[in-house]
């Protein structure tokens, strides 16, 4: 018996298990000879805080312990939680550590007061420098400085910042230096990134180890969000502000942590195009018309704020803006221009500063700092060029040596050497040197074993009312490489969570806000037009894929029939896959082919817009750029849906393959027409993009009535489009005569019973345009509206029986005609809608 | 000298354009020896809104829109200005070079004047080795910075064709500098270029210049130019010297600064956004003429 087997085993030492597991990972744990580690301390013997951590890892299973970080790596892709590389066009998953960086709340205590006079400091430098300059002239820092810095906007000077500050979230890079003390490496000040990282990092890592996460006593970074959109939505002039994330777009590197925190946050994600300045205002364009926007958090660069003040070649700001900055029309964070403090020439300025300033030493001193536009620090830097790294004082490269961010003097050949010394005598102000500093490594798992890699720490800190708030945890960047002097987020990098260790319990915490102040709310705000439009339009392509797809079935299905080279059957599969090839789907060179042939271009071909997997692609890009808005299910299935469709094939696919492809495929925009029914809100958002689905549906079963129900159709024809329509079984129960024109066209095109109808999608239209938003205030009606009553009212009075192409025909024109109508009554159109051209001068 | 400026440009467009929102930087700037008695620009179709302001730089800016369809804009500025320069000083007597370089790194002020900002690469004027190495043949060791700025200016106009044809107004300065060849906008930059490679601060400055007719022919109306040239920082006590290397002269009564910046893009006439869809059209003309008296 199994019972006796268990008696007769071994009791198991659970401990001395756990024991022999920690031993095997950390086997080889070598951190380098005079490089602090996190794992290990000074004396040689493991931090309290990181055995504990191993001593509950080591508790479970390992099979256990894979199973979780799967799940965690799965957890990641299916978010799809991504970044993108700087110019490629696909993101990419983000790569986290399976294993936290720990840090002590006594140390983080240090580290967070370190981090929250830093910003004091610098909102300080910031507000002086673009105000009265006093720290200028006093010779405290140069003027060329802060000059040459390409954030160094001059038309921000005197402007005083709405909402009394320049900075609202600013980050440091820090890192444990040789020393063991943390190190200020870098500021961020422009428009920090990470933070919805961090918190996207937390979700996955404390879903994996629950347990884990909650007896090690872990800080929430809830609270801190919480700070940062109080401390924006006070600073607001009215009570209810409303708040924009203003992105570049999906293009931008970090448009996932974007789209991510304006939906956590609650905030309205805008492209420049859907903000306009009238009468001094900002205001975003919606589909209820123009609305008033207090707070812009900006994650598009300064210069790119506003093509009329600063870069004219600027696509991404708003025109204007500055101007109503200058009249304290609109909360900035940051402000243009924040971004000077990112310059490593300022960085040697700081400790001075600060004591200038406030009487009082850095707590966390920034790694050592030497301007080069300064004939004593130059000449320090030149004689001790090889203890030194050189970086440009304010950009990303070494001036005159393209993609080195840092020269190493001790590395240089002596051409490059000789090139950098006349460069940095003959142009100081661009170069600093900075002391050369070996970063401490934390623990990174890697194939089962425990091994010491570098880290990049970057905390964050949000100003509130009650002065900076600093988000215990950040944004972790861990190196794949022992020697790490510079870590960036590229190639072999990884991110870990950031655990800061309370002493006690921690209380559970969110976005929940405390007391009775919570004002009860159904819709939230209005829908931005740039929405509406995306909506709209992934509804019309997922729409359209389907057809396409349903075209294909039927094309494969009536193949592989034994009656296929019958002429009435023969003629049907001509006509799909003309109708095929006027769609866009496939050449015309193919009509004539064999079935197959045609149905898998038409559903692999990258070449042919109209194919499957174009119109999957369509849907996507659609999709990408109003992912805030959809529940990660639906982005799962609209995803799913184009890696499916957009897999490569290589040869020509059999009838019962191209069939069972379409088939399966179709099931999946089921399940998505299943989600968007059941699990969406009835918002306007939702309602545009059910208009989209039902305009595309409505033109497309137009035209299946046209080519298979028209004036000579044969039994076969009305076969084919009964198929398409997904309306044979009904049509069986209802008609036992066998198929006939006129209660086909009845049921294709009248029957509003029929979901499937184009007079079902009419009324359905119909409904939605007479729940959104009015702009006119006479009490008529607005064009849309106008004709969706009058389809839906010509579609009800219209008898089967006088149907005929030409009416069909009118039918569907009508309906493009109002897809026209929506676009410009809700969309980014009208004065302001596109972005112009420049105009243009001669010198 | 006084001076009457009609500055006109009209934009045709192809397509109705709904809407257009221009910067102007069309009033000439008061000081160094310039005195503007009066400046308008007027503007048709009439805007709908406009505000007029002074840029960083000290520049006059009249921002605009127009709400109207229109198929053409006619942007007409009209200036009367007095022009009284002193004549520069003796190049021998201005700093060494290296001490100008010094002082402009250790400036102390970001007033819109101060060398700090015309020091870095801007917009549309990168530091470049090959221009940088050009500049260097004119400022041996210890040379006075206007004497060596001076010479940079004459080599620029004897080695390099004045050539509408060679750029347009959107041609990288290193490419106008490749060919040696341009117009006035490409020879500024180029020049500014050079210094600021070397570490001198130099500016961009846009204006016009009198056209001095042939003997015994009338001044032809409209015949004019807009024209841009370079300001050099000579140290503080010389502070900033305008040089026009397009016709290697020390600018003097003959000139009229419009603008002041960085760059061309500081200072163009006009910028702006329109929305329409067809192609455009643009014909400018100037027309600088001395009031006599």
């Amino acid at each position: 018996m199994s019972g006796e087997r268990v008696k007769q085993s071994r009791p198991v030492n659970k401990r001395a298990l756990a024991e022999r597991r920690i031993a095997e990972w950390t086997s080889g744990y070598a951190p380098l000879s005079g490089i602090p580690d996190e794992y290990i301390g000074a004396d040689g013997a493991p931090r309290a805080h990181w055995a504990r951590f191993l001593d509950s890892l080591a508790l479970q299973d390992p099979d256990e312990i894979n199973r979780r970080f799967g799940a965690a790596d799965r957890h990641i892709h299916d978010m799809g939680i991504s970044y993108r590389v700087y110019g490629e066009t696909n993101e990419r998953s983000w790569p986290l550590s399976h294993l936290p960086l720990l840090i002590a709340d006594n140390e983080w205590k240090q580290i967070a007061a370190g981090v929250a006079q830093r910003a004091t400091l610098l909102e300080h430098v910031l507000s002086d420098v673009y105000g009265e300059g006093r720290l200028i002239a006093d010779g405290a820092l140069p003027a060329a400085a802060v000059a040459g810095s390409q954030d160094f906007l001059p038309p921000m000077r005197n402007i005083k910042p709405p909402g009394g500050r320049w900075m609202h979230l600013y980050a440091a890079d820090i890192g444990r230096g040789p020393d063991g003390r943390w190190w200020v490496l870098g500021d961020r000040a422009q428009a920090p990134s990470g933070a919805g990282y961090a918190l996207e990092s937390r979700l996955v890592l404390s879903r994996a180890f629950p347990s884990l996460y909650r007896d090690m006593n872990v800080e929430r970074l809830a609270p801190f969000f919480r700070d940062y959109r109080d401390g924006l939505t006070h600073s607001a002039q009215r009570a209810e502000p409303r708040v924009c994330l203003l992105t570049p777009g999906p293009f931008s590197e970090t448009y996932f942590e974007q789209a991510y925190l304006a939906r956590y946050l609650g905030f309205l994600l805008v492209e420049g195009d859907d903000l306009v300045v009238r009468d001094g205002q900002v205001h975003v364009r919606t589909i209820a018309g123009l609305k008033r926007a207090d707070v812009i958090w900006r994650r598009v660069d300064g210069d790119y704020c506003d093509p009329l003040e600063m870069n004219a070649a600027s696509r991404l700001g708003v025109p204007g803006l500055i101007e109503a900055i200058r009249k304290g029309a609109v909360v900035m964070a940051n402000m243009p221009g924040s971004g000077i403090l990112e310059s490593k020439a300022l960085l040697g300025f700081l400790p001075a500063l600060n004591r200038r300033v406030f009487g009082q030493e850095l707590r966390t001193p920034n790694i050592a700092t030497w301007w080069c536009g300064q004939k004593s620090e130059r000449e320090f830097v030149l004689e001790r060029l090889d203890e030194m790294a050189i970086s440009s004082a304010y950009g990303e490269n070494v001036p005159g040596f393209p993609g080195k961010r840092i020269l190493l003097g001790s590395e240089l050949g002596t051409e490059d050497r000789a090139k950098l010394v006349r460069s940095i005598q003959e142009r100081g102000v661009d170069f600093v040197g900075q002391e050369v500093v070996r970063l401490s490594t934390t623990p990174a798992w890697v194939q089962g074993k425990i091994v010491p890699r570098p880290f990049v720490l970057r905390v964050f800190a949000a100003a509130t009312e009650k002065g900076w708030e600093v988000m215990p945890g950040g944004f972790c960047r861990i190196s794949d490489q022992m020697d790490a002097r510079a870590v960036s987020m590229g190639d072999g990098v990884k991110s870990a969570d950031v655990w800061v260790l309370s002493d006690k319990p921690v209380e559970m915490a969110s976005l929940l806000p405390t007391g009775d102040s919570v004002k009860i709310r159904r819709l939230l705000g209005n829908l931005p037009s740039r929405a509406a439009d995306n909506l709209f339009w992934l509804g019309r392509y997922l729409e359209r894929v389907e057809a396409t797809l349903r075209l294909v079935r039927c094309l494969s299905n009536r193949v592989t029939d034994a009656d296929a080279g019958v002429s009435p059957a023969r003629q049907s599969i001509d006509r799909l896959q003309r109708m095929l090839v006027a769609w866009g789907a496939a050449p015309q060179e193919l009509v004539g082919s064999t079935p197959g042939e045609l149905a898998t271009v038409a559903l692999t071909s990258a070449e042919h817009y109209g194919s499957a997997s174009s119109l999957a692609g369509g849907s996507m890009r659609a999709a990408s750029v109003i992912r805030e808005r959809l529940s990660t299910d639906t982005w799962q299935l609209v995803s799913g849906l184009e890696a499916r469709l957009t897999a490569k094939v290589d040869r020509v696919l059999s009838e019962p393959e191209c069939f069972d492809r379409a088939d399966r495929a179709l099931r999946v925009l089921a399940a998505l027409s299943g989600l968007i029914q059941e699990n969406v809100n009835r918002v306007a958002g939702w309602r545009f993009l059910d208009i989209g689905r039902r305009i595309e549906r409505g033109i497309n079963t137009c035209r299946f009535a046209r080519q298979f129900a028209d004036n000579a159709a044969t039994a076969d024809n009305l076969d084919v489009v009964l198929d398409l329509i997904d309306s044979q079984i009904t049509y069986r129960s209802r008609y036992l005569i066998g198929v006939a024109l006129a209660p086909v066209r009845d049921m294709v095109m009248l029957d509003t019973f029929n979901p499937r109808s184009v007079g079902f999608q009419v009324e359905r239209i119909d409904e939605h345009l007479a729940t959104l938003p009015v702009l006119r205030e006479d009490g008529m009606l607005e064009t849309p509206r106008r004709l969706s009553v009058r389809i839906l009212s010509d579609l009800s009075t219209e008898e089967a029986e006088l149907l005929d192409t030409n009416k069909i025909f009118s039918i569907e024109q009508r309906l493009m005609g109002m897809a026209d109508a929506i676009a410009e009554r809700y969309f980014l159109q009208g004065p302001h809608a596109v972005r112009g051209d420049k105009l243009t001068d001669l010198a | 000298m006084i001076y009457d400026i009609r500055h006109v440009t009209t934009y045709r467009y192809e397509a109705p354009v709904a809407f257009a929102r221009c910067t102007l930087r069309l009033s000439p700037r008061d000081g160094h020896g310039q005195k503007v008695f009066d400046s308008g620009v007027d503007v048709s179709p009439p805007p709908s809104e406009s505000t007029i302001r002074s840029d960083f730089f000290g520049n006059r800016v009249e921002t605009l829109s127009v709400e109207k369809s229109h198929r053409e804009l006619r942007i007409v500025a009209l200036s009367r200005v007095e022009v009284d320069r002193a004549s520069p000083p003796l190049a021998a007597l201005t700093p060494a070079w290296e001490q100008v370089k010094l002082a402009a790194a250790g400036s102390q002020s970001l007033a819109p004047e101060s060398p700090a900002h015309y020091l870095f690469r801007s917009r549309l004027v990168p530091v470049l080795e090959s221009i940088t190495a050009y500049t260097r043949k004119s400022f041996p060791a210890g040379r006075p910075i206007l004497e060596a700025a001076d010479d940079l200016m004459r080599r620029i106009r004897t080695e390099f064709k004045y050539d509408p044809a060679a750029t347009a107004v959107s041609t990288p300065v290193g490419e106008a500098f490749e060919r040696r060849g341009g117009v006035c906008q490409d020879f500024a930059h180029i020049m500014v270029s050079g210094l600021r490679g070397i570490g001198i601060p130099a500016a961009y400055v846009s204006g016009y210049i009198r056209t001095i007719p042939p003997p015994g022919k009338p001044r032809l109306e409209g015949a004019d130019a807009s024209h841009a040239w370079v300001s050099v920082w000579c140290g503080d006590e010389f502070g900033w010297r305008d040089l026009d290397p397009t016709n290697a002269l020390h600018v003097g009564n003959d000139h009229i600064v419009l603008a002041f910046g960085r760059d061309y893009a500081d200072v163009s006439p006009i910028d702006g956004v329109i929305l329409g869809s067809g192609g455009q059209k643009l014909s400018v003309s100037v027309d600088v003429a001395p009031v006599t008296k």
